[in-house]
């Protein structure tokens, strides 16, 4: 071998070893550094904890989470709703339950909370068809929610507007709910059990 | 290790590997497409509260629900139209036309949004205000009015008992004139054949309730009545897939109806009638017939002549039947004895598959098929309509101001029947007696849709003052110098009838399920609104506010409009069985009719009444004329000698009549309809076509005295050989419509229309054509 030959077979050991440092830092960078870019947050307007509520409820998420008359969902509970339990001096010393008497409660302002599994406004969602209907848990969409002592962090997609949870807190978009609430998941889901997953099933 | 061009090669091609193993692009690709969908100007549903709402479609009869959303910020949306399962008659299903009827809704360019007035300088028509436009119109009226010219002016609606059509015709009636027409159709016929026979103007067929069902020449899975509720009743004949209902269809097309019934009769053109008489001869001989129909009027000889028994043995024998039909002996004959088995069976008569209104004697002889199995009144059979109720708008106006009627309707020439935008327009074209000043067309789309629409659109073009109430600039608002808006049965005020053929009584309502466009009116208080600025005589014929306050009073029997409107119709539990008493002059069944018999004896005297019947198009003499019997249409003697019958397709995927064809109807149209996107296809036997030395997909001319339309050549083993068969409901040729403009040919221009025997009514069921290589 002469010189030449063998500092060919040394440069090019060295030069695959550049190759790897720049797969690594780049998948890097797609694994770790998209959803830093991607993703910004909001805070919640306060803190509050599902697992207190629970406690004192006798219906489970349906005591505040309920449907009206004609079936439709309440979603997120009107403020009445609160006042059912709440009166206008705090039940507890925490700051706050005492934020939410004084500057919601006592004004009766209802509370901009973010909501984490909100779908796009091209889709209809029934919580009665699902839940009363198929039978569904809620924790089969939205995890243990119910039971956490507090609101993490509402992520949303610079570009889209979107809540973290549709695309799903895993960048390669896997798992399906309670993890991700993408079109896909709903389809597989519908095709699973028989159900029909025609477009107009779900978009308006 | 040295950081030269290949070392810095191959860190970038790790990094682009690196960069694509990562989940960076398509994520973002993802995010980019939801990013494109959530432009400021692209428009998204706003989040609402969903509502349904029930309504009934007038044009298919369908009951259906509308999925809307409210407590927008720009208003109500509808978001879907589908069936509503508690309606008893169509049960949860939808046509095409129901399904697509929001893209009618929702089509900004084709919606008549304003009222118009066409501006001869720049060749337009440019919005107006209402006041503008009534101003106009009554204008208009009121000055024919003074000069003593109210009788020319012509209206052409489209349903006659309809809300629409009561106001429509009290309208007329208050101005003075008796031009005024409405469309045509099978309902009219049977009224007829109805009549005549049994007194009786309500028919049904029990089709729902029958095992055994005889079609002749009907589209009765392809646009019968109202199509759900009798593809619903065909349902219960084929339940898990089990025959427990026997359909059998005589036509000369393996049409769509054939290729699901139990058995097809491949007649020739227009023997349908020969069949049912061959039928019934099959029933007397084999005496299988229903022993109290010999007891009535016409059956057995008597001193008039020959009776209806007679007549069948001497001319309708099976052996005759078939020489006219086609249809082997040994086949009518299995038919008549199954047909005469089965408890609970009818046959049945109906629109053509162009929705023509058939011909009167037809009808009276599948009538009298029906008399002879005794099924009148028995589930299964035929049952008597128990009539609704509803309310007249006000009490029967006449002044008529002595003219005569253009189209002498009513007179010797035309003594029974309805009347047809043809023949108004065929009269009107003459000038005889007098012409016609100013038109309104209300409702409807005749320039399109009428019989020989070229003759229609004709008239129109040479009316000097047209009006058009319509919701859609379509083929008859462009013509017209004032257009005024209407809306669509989503946004209006209105009613309908029980469908043709229905077996129960049934009443629709529509009512405004949104104010979709702000100008746009019920077509009700467009006449309504017309009527007060005209004041006078016409004013107080309408003395309603609107027309939710005329279809208060209108159904005023029927309980509370609110409610009513609600729910969105009133439909009889069931049809009323029962034994039927006859209203007919002898309180009997009638083989020889007594009604069109005195009719006869009116117009002519006792000696001359031959000639009378001879003057309406009756070749058949002496007592057979006014009994149910079998006269060839005269487009047969006109075939043959290279020339071929032309014949419509039916299709539930195109709209029926005056309806728009949508976008969605052309993407669920196939190739045998349309091929390549707009060409429209005809269907012929291979041998007839193997005689004018065509191929398959050959481009073709297809040309009758009517019109003519292009068309490609499908060749079909199915089609009866020397006939040509045509798809409806195509051809438009709005420019407002972009999307069906121009997309295959119109049949109603290429199709010619004749006068029924006795009705005078147009039928166009069959026109010889020329089909020659374009």
């Amino acid at each position: 071998m002469t010189t030449h030959e063998q500092g060919q077979a040394k440069r090019s050991h060295a030069d695959w070893l550049l190759f790897v440092v720049g797969f690594v830092l780049f998948s890097a960078l797609g694994f770790w550094g998209t959803p830093a870019l991607l993703y910004a947050e909001k805070p919640q307007p306060f803190q509050f904890s599902h697992k207190v509520h629970m406690e004192q409820v006798s219906e489970g998420c349906k005591s505040c989470h309920s449907f009206r008359e004609d079936g439709s969902f309440t979603g997120i509970p009107s403020m009445d709703k609160c006042k059912e339990c709440h009166s206008d001096s705090p039940q507890g010393d925490t700051p706050e339950e005492k934020i939410f008497v004084e500057q919601y409660l006592n004004k009766n302002k209802p509370v901009d909370w973010r909501v984490y599994a909100k779908q796009p406004p091209c889709v209809f969602f029934s919580h009665a068809a699902h839940t009363e209907n198929a039978g569904l848990d809620c924790a089969k969409c939205h995890g243990d929610h119910g039971k956490s002592e507090s609101l993490r962090p509402y992520q949303y997609n610079r570009l889209t507007g979107y809540s973290r949870d549709i695309w799903g807190w895993n960048i390669l978009g896997l798992g399906g709910p309670p993890k991700r609430m993408k079109m896909d998941s709903c389809a597989d889901c519908h095709r699973e059990n028989g159900v029909r997953d025609a477009c107009f099933v779900c978009h308006k | 290790m040295n950081w030269d061009r290949r070392a810095f090669v191959k860190f970038a091609v790790g990094a682009v590997v690196g960069l694509h193993a990562s989940p960076l692009i398509p994520k973002l690709m993802d995010d980019s497409a939801i990013w494109t969908q959530n432009w400021n100007w692209v428009p998204t549903p706003e989040d609402g509260a969903l509502a349904f709402a029930n309504t009934v479609n007038p044009a298919t009869g369908t009951g259906v629900k509308v999925r809307m959303v409210t407590g927008r910020l720009k208003g109500e949306r509808l978001i879907r139209v589908e069936g509503n399962p508690e309606h008893p008659t169509s049960k949860g299903g939808v046509l095409p036309a129901d399904a697509s009827a929001l893209e009618n809704l929702y089509f900004d360019d084709f919606r008549v949004k304003t009222p118009l007035i066409f501006n001869k300088d720049t060749g337009m028509h440019e919005a107006v205000s209402w006041d503008k436009a009534l101003e106009v119109v009554a204008g208009k009226l009121a000055e024919l009015y003074k000069a003593g010219q109210a009788h020319t002016v012509a209206a052409l609606g489209t349903e006659a008992k309809t809300l629409d059509g009561e106001l429509l015709s009290r309208f007329m009636a208050a101005l003075g004139s008796p031009n005024l027409s409405f469309n045509v159709s099978a309902a009219d016929t049977l009224a007829l054949a109805g009549w005549a026979m049994a007194g009786e103007e309500n028919l049904g067929f029990d089709l729902a309730g029958a095992n055994y069902v005889i079609s002749f020449g009907t589209p009765l899975l392809e646009g019968f009545g109202a199509p759900v509720a009798v593809r619903k009743a065909f349902a219960g004949w084929r339940k898990d897939f089990k025959h427990t209902g026997t359909l059998v269809q005589v036509e000369p097309l393996a049409s769509v109806t054939a290729s699901q019934a139990d058995q097809w009769l491949g007649c020739k053109p227009g023997t349908e009638a020969a069949v049912a008489l061959g039928l019934c001869q099959v029933l007397i001989q084999e005496g299988l017939y229903d022993r109290a129909a010999a007891g009535a009027v016409g059956f057995e000889d008597g001193d008039r002549g020959p009776g209806f028994k007679t007549l069948l043995a001497k001319n309708y024998s099976p052996g005759q039947v078939s020489q006219i039909s086609g249809v082997p002996v040994e086949t009518l004959i299995g038919v008549a004895k199954a047909f005469a088995k089965e408890p609970k069976a009818v046959a049945v008569c109906g629109p053509g598959g162009g929705g023509e209104p058939g011909r009167l004697l037809d009808f009276m002889a599948v009538l009298a098929l029906n008399a002879l199995k005794g099924n009148f009144g028995k589930p299964g059979g035929v049952v008597v309509r128990q009539p609704l109720g509803l309310k007249p708008l006000g009490e029967a106006i006449n002044h008529a101001g002595g003219k005569p009627r253009l189209d002498g309707l009513g007179s010797a020439k035309r003594p029974v029947g309805v009347a047809d935008h043809l023949s108004l327009a065929k009269a009107a074209l003459s000038g005889n007696p007098y012409k016609v000043n100013m038109a309104l067309v209300a409702g409807g789309n005749p320039a399109y849709s009428a019989p020989q629409a070229g003759v229609v659109r004709d008239f129109l073009r040479s009316v000097p003052f047209l009006v058009a109430i319509t919701p859609y600039l379509d083929e008859t608002a462009v013509m017209a110098q004032v257009v005024l808006p209407c809306g669509t049965f989503l946004e209006s005020w209105g009613d309908s009838l029980a469908p043709y053929g229905g077996a129960v009584a049934e009443y629709g309502l529509h009512r405004p399920l949104i104010k979709a466009y702000e100008q746009v009116k019920s077509q009700g208080d467009v006449i309504l609104a017309l009527a007060a600025k005209l004041g006078g005589d016409v004013a107080k014929a309408l003395p309603f506010a609107s027309a939710e306050a005329a279809l208060k009073t209108r159904t005023a029997g029927l309980g509370d409009l609110a409610k009513l409107a609600q729910k969105s119709y009133h439909v009889a539990d069931k049809p009323a069985y029962g034994s039927v008493s006859f209203k007919t002059p002898s309180g009997k069944l009638e083989f020889f009719s007594m009604n069109l018999h005195n009719l006869a004896v009116k117009l002519s005297g006792e000696g001359g009444m031959g000639k009378v019947l001879k003057s309406l198009g009756v070749s058949a003499e002496g007592t057979a004329a006014l009994m149910p019997h079998y006269e060839p249409p005269a487009a047969l003697a006109a075939a043959g000698h290279g020339r071929l019958l032309l014949a419509a397709v039916p299709s539930l995927r195109t709209p029926k009549g005056d309806q728009p064809l949508t976008p969605y109807m052309l993407k669920v149209l196939d190739g045998e309809t349309l091929s390549n996107k707009d060409e429209l296809v005809v269907e012929m036997n291979p041998q007839t076509a193997a005689s004018l030395h065509l191929a398959e997909h050959d481009r073709v001319k297809v040309t009758s005295q009517a019109g003519s339309s292009d068309a490609i050549v499908h060749l079909f083993a199915g089609a009866a050989p020397g006939m040509v068969f045509m798809p409806v409901g195509l051809g438009r040729f709005a420019i407002a419509n972009a999307y069906t403009m121009g997309r295959g040919g119109n049949y109603n221009q290429v199709a010619e229309a004749t006068a029924d025997p006795l009705s005078g009514l147009p039928v166009w069921s069959l026109t010889p054509v020329a089909v020659t290589k374009a």
